[in-house]
């Protein structure tokens, strides 16, 4: 089975952290993840700039690892990115800003991007809110 | 690893006899935040790539198709623009909740944009024949 | 085709479960994750209207957000986990959360 997962909040809201155990539950499942989108305040999730105090779960850090791990097409909206100060080293230059705050493995791509995803899955989940 | 993207998406966009249909609820009020534009915006990519789709405007969605709103008072951009653009991306399934409506003593007859106003029974039956459904 | 609705907002304050119940179909099923849960605390009138429409097997929560919050669903909602949360998006045609 093919999934198209879509993360709406950020990483310190108990449904990105729910995307993430989901994503991890498919994959040992011996399913597919075609691409994850990140979409609203769901560009916080990939934000590399995110410090968690020591004894919390550090979620945003666990996404990067599950997406490095895995090798998954992490998809961050480009222009919901832009709105929200989530900056990559290109998009941070072209407007001037002083930090970079999405290193790879994510990637700044149009909304585009979730619609491919949602045709080439066999489901599209989507996780947000509280 | 770099992938390449095409700014047009890809040849799963090609495809179109095979596209998957999709219906997004949109439930937000016009003016809380960037949400209720999000989710229009999410309707207008899809249409630029000709896949089928249908908006249903649910609960507080139903204020954005309140007619003569004037949000230039909140220094905020017409989202009736938006609204117009969507039968001119080709996504002219539009319809509203007549409860939602009601609810909220709005008349299907004076809104902003030509939406199907839907009960409950239509809005289940609407819900199943759309292949994913994002609700937002 | 079936749908499987996701929430996860307190119905408390909150129309979202209010809606879902009413645009759900009869073989489309609810699962109950994060303050959603609150909807199954006994003796409510989530609780009640949720009894009300006699889901039997088409009502799902998070085990995990139950024991968080102290919850017993017993009797109207059966517990699951993350790996069954991928199993039912599955079995169901597709999955529309309310965000």
């Amino acid at each position: 089975m093919k999934f198209a997962i879509a993360v709406f909040s950020p990483a310190h809201a108990p449904s990105s952290r729910r995307a993430l155990l989901f994503a991890q539950a498919a994959l040992a499942g011996g399913h597919e993840i075609v691409r994850l989108f990140f979409y609203q305040d769901g560009v916080h999730s990939a934000s590399g700039n995110i410090v968690t105090p020591q004894d919390e779960q550090d979620v945003p850090a666990q996404w990067r690892e599950f997406v490095t791990q895995h090798g998954l097409d992490a998809v961050v909206c480009i222009a919901a990115a832009l709105r929200r100060g989530v900056l990559d080293e290109q998009e941070a230059q072209r407007y001037q800003r002083t930090a970079v705050n999405l290193p790879a493995p994510w990637e700044l791509s149009g909304l585009g991007q979730l619609h491919e995803a949602a045709q080439v899955a066999d489901r599209l989940v989507c996780f947000g809110g509280n | 690893m770099k992938r390449h993207r095409s700014p047009i998406g890809s040849s799963a966009l090609g495809a179109i006899e095979m596209a998957k249909s999709l219906l997004i609820i949109s439930r937000q009020a016009p003016w809380s935040g960037p949400g209720a534009r999000e989710a229009l915006d999410i309707a207008l990519a899809g249409g630029a790539f000709d896949l089928p789709l249908g908006v249903l405007f649910l609960d507080d969605g139903v204020f954005q198709l309140q007619a003569a709103q004037q949000p230039g008072q909140l220094q905020q951009k017409n989202l009736a623009a938006n609204l117009q653009a969507l039968p001119m991306f080709g996504v002219d399934e539009l319809f509203v909740s007549s409860v939602s409506l009601a609810e909220r003593g709005m008349d299907a007859g004076n809104l902003s944009l030509a939406a199907q106003p839907l009960d409950e029974a239509e809005l289940s039956a609407l819900v199943d024949r759309y292949d994913q459904v994002i609700t937002l | 085709m079936t749908t499987l609705h996701v929430l996860s907002h307190s119905p408390f304050g909150d129309n979202r479960l209010a809606s879902c119940l009413r645009l759900l179909g009869n073989a489309d099923a609810v699962l109950l994750t994060g303050d959603a849960v609150y909807a199954l605390q006994p003796g409510s009138e989530p609780r009640r209207q949720l009894s009300e429409r006699r889901l039997a097997t088409r009502l799902f929560a998070l085990e995990e957000d139950l024991q968080a919050r102290a919850i017993d669903p017993a009797g109207l909602a059966l517990a699951i986990d993350y790996p069954a949360f991928v199993e039912l998006s599955i079995r169901f045609d597709k999955v529309n959360s309310w965000l």
